[in-house]
């Protein structure tokens, strides 16, 4: 176990709340599995091309409850107006802007957990902490179990169409950084719809450090929309992992956008157990100076007639390294299935690097599957086509690798969203060289 | 405007151009012909200064700047504009929105003020009635999945948006059917002004006949071995370029006012 580990494991409460018997057992196995693993290291196949030496060299110490009371700082605006928002500070809930629509519930972790809402608790211990033969693989999840307190519920009932509404992370700057934890619970009941953005953003240099997990439960007919934009400091670490669980016909978009952030990983797994499921999750990702994005996609298909879609774009430059997996799995008796995965990265430098993995298993019969992933350059006869017409050499290599971009953010429904987004991928977009 | 004295340019260490002269004033339209491989296009790739074309000797003053000094977006900037034979596809990058932001990239340069989308599509909307184009070019990503015809019309409606002092057409009659042919050829016609240089490159006569040069000169080998009016391109038409190796331009002339003194 590595020392970062160590220290990590001495600070988990022995006890960290007066819950009932499930939880304080939920949170006393996991802490078990992290004081025994630890964290994750190289020789876990899932992180074998992320490391987590910027942590170590930082120093990121746990945060636990009690050294982080949340002050009167208040998180930037949304992208765009919400008539629901919910700022998230280091991990806690902070307040609600706006009112709920009728039929949607929500709370902060805490007071879900104290009121024992109806489906949580096997929400909670739906979480696998054994994905790969070895636990340490899994070790961010079992330190978020083991701290489980902080966080949302989100419940949406039966055939309610609860629009849409943002969650606003924000991340303090602190002289010794903290690493918080949080859960997000989603439930989203029989035929009801909703939307959610979520925004991450530092509100100084030199931020705190989060890892959240992300847990969705789509009943028959659901319908989540997930937008996620995240443009932390370059000194944060960023571990996020989704979990989303879709039954009979439901639907599932995730749209997510990396802009920043010095450490990101995000595991992002949607298991189709009902028939006629769909999952389409699409992604881009810019780095530049010494950024590490690593992301993970993986549909279960375990139930026949299910679609999935995996397109995800790449730009990275300077020294920046970014990681890919996709990885599909047909089930035995997931028969007419459908799984399409594409993944494209420009390298816009020599010392840039893209490691990029599609992964595909079928043990269904009748299934229509393609993937594949690509590493280029920027195609050089359109540079000087752009530069012919009056651009300069950077702008004509931005406007194409924006556009490379842009066909992730032309996913997004709302058109204003769209462009605000384009927009800011514009602003960050690495330089050649 | 555009004076080229003794150019020549390397492609990949070989020799294309060989020491080509020429001088255009403005509001003058020059043809360039030649047979495949003489080098037309290597010139309009030159002065628009594409990477790879290694300028080995000579000068090219353009409104007394030296035009080689520049990078292409400033060559651009100061007035030049390429016409493309192959216009390239830019998926993802819309139509409006690059020529816009080339536009202004080019005002920006001559300390003119930005236009905004409201002014820009005001803009838009006069330069395609004059050139008799409808608007769905402009809603598609640059050139991708148009026809040859559209591609070859998007150049000269870019042409006409940003208004260049000196305009090269290269092969822009390439591939085209003689209904996109003569919208092209309008277009061009209507860029005429006594302001404007071009030099409409091309390997047929036929465009010459919808766009009358006031110059027409042959490029063989890397230069220029014989100018005339626009009468010399109906020559070239009739006799080919074969007598390039048969004596010269001596021959040509010899032959064509023979077979006139026939008729």
């Amino acid at each position: 176990m590595s020392e970062l580990s160590t220290q990590w494991a001495e600070k988990i409460p022995p006890g960290i709340g007066t819950g009932p018997a499930w939880l304080e057992n939920l949170r006393s196995s996991a802490a078990e599995q992290f004081r025994t693993y630890g964290l994750p290291n190289r020789k876990d196949e899932a992180w074998k091309y992320t490391g987590l030496r910027m942590l170590d060299k930082s120093g990121v110490q746990l945060a636990t409850q009690i050294e982080s009371p949340v002050s009167g700082l208040s998180n930037s605006t949304p992208l765009v107006e919400f008539d629901l928002t919910v700022n998230m500070l280091d991990g806690q809930f902070l307040g609600q802007i706006g009112e709920l629509p009728a039929g949607m519930t929500l709370l902060p972790m805490a007071d879900a957990l104290r009121r024992n809402v109806p489906g949580l608790k096997e929400l909670l211990g739906s979480l696998d902490m054994s994905r790969s033969k070895k636990a340490s693989s899994d070790g961010f999840s079992a330190l978020n179990s083991a701290m489980l307190g902080d966080g949302l519920l989100i419940h949406v009932a039966s055939g309610v169409d609860a629009g849409r509404f943002c969650i606003n992370w924000a991340t303090r700057a602190c002289e010794n950084p903290l690493l918080f934890n949080s859960r997000i619970c989603v439930i989203v009941e029989q035929g009801a719809k909703l939307e959610l953005l979520e925004q991450f953003e530092s509100l100084a240099g030199n931020a705190n450090s989060s890892n959240i997990v992300f847990q969705v439960s789509l009943s028959e007919g659901a319908s989540l929309t997930h937008i996620r934009f995240q443009n932390e400091d370059e000194n944060a670490a960023l571990i996020t992992r989704t979990e989303v669980a879709q039954h009979a016909e439901s639907e599932y978009t995730y749209i997510g956008f990396d802009l920043g952030g010095g450490l990101v990983r995000h595991d992002l797994h949607s298991d189709l157990l009902g028939p006629g499921a769909i999952a389409d999750l699409n992604g881009a990702y810019l780095l530049d100076g010494q950024r590490h994005v690593d992301n993970h996609a993986r549909v279960d298909h375990k139930a026949p007639g299910g679609l999935s879609k995996q397109y995800f774009r790449g730009v990275a430059g300077g020294e920046g390294r970014a990681v890919f997996n996709t990885a599909v799995c047909v089930h035995p008796g997931a028969d007419g299935t459908e799984a399409r995965q594409s993944n494209g990265n420009i390298l816009l430098s020599a010392r840039a690097v893209v490691n990029t993995k599609p992964e595909l298993e079928i043990y269904a019969d009748e299934v229509v599957a393609s993937h594949g992933a690509t590493v280029g350059q920027l195609d050089e006869q359109a540079v000087f086509y752009l530069q012919t017409r009056g651009l300069s050499e950077t702008e004509a290599r931005q406007m194409l690798t924006t556009a490379f971009c842009r066909s992730v953010s032309d996913k997004l429904s709302d058109p204003v969203l769209r462009e605000i987004i384009a927009d800011r991928m514009m602003d960050v977009m690495p330089h050649a060289g | 405007m555009l004076k080229i004295n003794n150019l020549h340019a390397t492609v990949a260490g070989k020799e294309i151009l060989k020491g080509l002269n020429l001088e255009i004033n403005a509001g003058e339209i020059h043809a360039i012909m030649g047979p495949n491989g003489a080098g037309k296009s290597t010139l309009g790739y030159v002065l628009a200064g594409r990477e790879g074309y290694e300028v080995t000797a000579g000068e090219v003053i353009f409104n007394g700047k030296n035009l080689l000094e520049l990078e292409p977006d400033e060559r651009a900037c100061e007035g030049v504009f390429l016409a493309f034979q192959y216009p390239v596809e830019i998926p993802g990058v819309n139509n409006t929105y690059f020529l816009r932001a080339a536009l202004n990239a080019q005002r920006k340069y001559r300390g003119e003020p930005e236009l905004d989308s409201v002014g820009f599509l005001r803009l838009v909307r006069e330069k395609l009635k004059v050139l008799h184009i409808g608007d769905e070019l402009l809603h598609r990503a640059v050139n991708e999945g148009f026809s040859g015809g559209e591609k070859k019309r998007n150049e000269i409606f870019q042409m006409a948006v940003l208004e260049p002092m000196l305009a090269v057409l290269d092969e822009t009659d390439s591939g085209l059917d003689i209904d996109a042919l003569k919208t092209v050829a309008e277009g061009v016609n209507r860029l005429r002004s006594p302001d404007r240089g071009m030099i409409v490159v091309t390997h047929y006569q036929r465009l010459l006949d919808y766009i009358v040069p006031d110059k027409v000169h042959v490029l063989a080998d890397g230069k220029l071995v014989a100018t005339g009016g626009a009468d010399l391109a109906l020559k070239l038409e009739e006799q080919g370029y074969a007598w390039l190796e048969d004596g010269g331009i001596a021959s040509l002339d010899a032959e064509t006012a023979g077979r006139t003194a026939s008729q």
